[in-house]
């Protein structure tokens, strides 16, 4: 496993394709975050946000990388459909984790900031809840599930928006305006955590569908 | 080993590409799948592969190691072909520094032209071809599923991929390859399945799971003494091919004519060079070689 997705990162890191969701979260972040001297917990809030459709972007970038007959080398190598796509899911946390780390540091190098500990904790959650839930959209909408790209882009903005905007059932709109009015970060701590459960749990969800498209359309 | 029983294959509510196939794979063969473009030999290898599922059917006994080639080998971008390959024999189990060992000795021996460290997309047809070839055999596979894998290499190359075929059987593991043309099946198979309409007949062949035994003779001028008396190899009962390499000569002959062509040579003052057991491959190894007239 760990292999397989040192062989996928070098591959995306070759490929640049990572370039254009890493930049565009960076501009995010400073458009969000920069002079900005209120509460850390909205303006990781913010980040997490700005997270959600970067994530979705490099997922989708990541399993575009390989063609089918490419693929289907890398699964004969492995030995199993499974483990390539549990490595995808894993070389896109690795990368959504990187991310994270900057989303974390950023806003405090641009706005006037002191952080607890609660508040990175808080702010590590909310960002990680968003990049699970952009990862489970990259999934679905990724080359595995679509052959072509112009449906899936259609399908990936769909899902966004339904994530961002469906109020009750979408992990993101629940935490975003939970932290929109949480008095501080440790107060937000439990809701969170169960959103990034909810969150991991979809993931999980979306990588079974994914699987089971891709294992029929083989 | 590995056993396909009535497996039928369509693509969502589209023609069966596929339908009652039955066939058998055991360890040592070397078995061909013949037919015309768009007849479902590249799906029948899929299936072989337990890259796809079939429809109906069933198939079982697959062995964990198994190597495949695809007929198109479209390479991720930029990486490097030895390096490519390291990180195949790592996701394979292989150590690092085993992997990259192992690669380089592959890609040596299929003399790749254009560099190892050269970014794969930079290759041509042919020598993107031999890293494909490579990645299947980082480690002895127990099954090696080969799609047209002639198609795009030069001549020495062919060589060098029966020599595989050949190590690969007689390491006990099972090759299955597909071709359009008749003549290279008929060489380096020991079997053969027709694949027309969707179905699968057995057809002629060899089915002894083996290569026929060669001998490869080489002959040359005695250092002194008479010069010898050229002989029409190419019309001699058992030479399978000729070539002139230098000075000498390169037969390979079948096993049970070696001895009448050895002794016609030596009747007509050849000298022998070298004489080995070899496999049953149409081109030689070295390549380069004009036909004795």
């Amino acid at each position: 496993m760990i292999a397989l997705v040192r062989y996928m990162s070098t591959v995306l890191l070759l490929s640049q394709r990572y370039l254009a969701p890493l930049l565009l979260f960076l501009g995010l972040v400073a458009v969000l975050t920069s002079s900005d001297t209120g509460p850390l917990t909205a303006t990781y809030a913010s980040v997490a946000g700005a997270l959600l459709p970067c994530s979705v972007w490099l997922t989708t970038a990541l399993v575009g990388l390989e063609d089918q007959p490419h693929r289907s080398i890398v699964v004969v190598s492995a030995g199993s459909r499974l483990r390539v796509l549990l490595a995808t899911v894993g070389t896109a946390t690795l990368w959504c984790l990187l991310l994270t780390a900057a989303g974390l540091v950023l806003p405090l190098m641009l706005g006037a900031h002191s952080p607890a500990p609660a508040d990175l904790v808080l702010g590590t959650a909310a960002q990680l809840t968003c990049a699970f839930t952009g990862m489970a959209v990259g999934l679905v909408c990724s080359r595995l599930v679509f052959r072509r790209q112009g449906y899936a882009l259609v399908l990936a903005l769909l899902l966004l928006l339904a994530v961002l905007l469906g109020d009750g059932v979408s992990p993101v709109r629940t935490m975003l305006t939970h932290l929109q009015d949480a008095p501080d970060s440790s107060a937000a701590l439990v809701p969170t955590s169960l959103m990034l459960a909810a969150a991991t749990g979809l993931l999980a969800t979306a990588a079974a569908v994914t699987q089971a498209i891709t294992r029929r359309k083989a | 080993m590995l056993r396909c029983e009535a497996v039928g294959k369509r693509y969502g509510g589209g023609r069966w590409v596929l339908r009652d196939v039955d066939m058998e794979v055991s360890g040592g063969d070397v078995l061909a799948v013949v037919g015309g473009n768009g007849s479902g030999k590249s799906t029948l290898l899929r299936i072989l592969a337990g890259l796809s599922r079939p429809t109906t059917g069933s198939v079982s006994g697959r062995p964990p190691r198994i190597g495949y080639v695809p007929d198109r080998f479209t390479a991720p971008d930029r990486i490097s072909s030895l390096s490519y390959l390291t990180h195949l024999g790592r996701i394979r189990g292989m150590s690092a520094s085993a992997a990259r060992t192992r690669g380089d000795h592959l890609l040596e021996r299929l003399s790749l032209v254009g560099g190892r460290n050269a970014a794969l997309r930079t290759l041509s047809k042919g020598n993107a071809q031999k890293v494909a070839l490579a990645q299947a055999l980082l480690v002895p596979p127990d099954l090696l599923v080969l799609d047209e894998p002639w198609s795009g290499l030069d001549a020495s190359a062919h060589g060098v991929l029966a020599e595989f075929i050949g190590e690969v059987a007689a390491q006990g593991g099972a090759v299955v390859f597909t071709d359009h043309r008749e003549a290279i099946t008929e060489t380096h198979a020991g079997g053969a399945y027709v694949l027309g309409d969707g179905r699968v007949t057995p057809h002629g062949g060899r089915h002894t799971g083996g290569r026929l035994p060669m001998v490869e003779l080489v002959l040359a001028a005695p250092p002194a003494g008479t010069p010898p008396i050229e002989v029409d190899w190419s019309g001699t009962p058992g030479v399978v091919d000729s070539a002139r390499r230098g000075g000498e000569i390169v037969l390979r002959v079948a096993r049970e004519h070696a001895d009448a062509v050895l002794l016609t040579a030596l009747r007509h003052r050849w000298s022998v060079v070298s004489l080995t057991g070899a496999a049953d491959e149409a081109g030689f190894r070295g390549g380069a070689g004009r036909a004795v007239r």
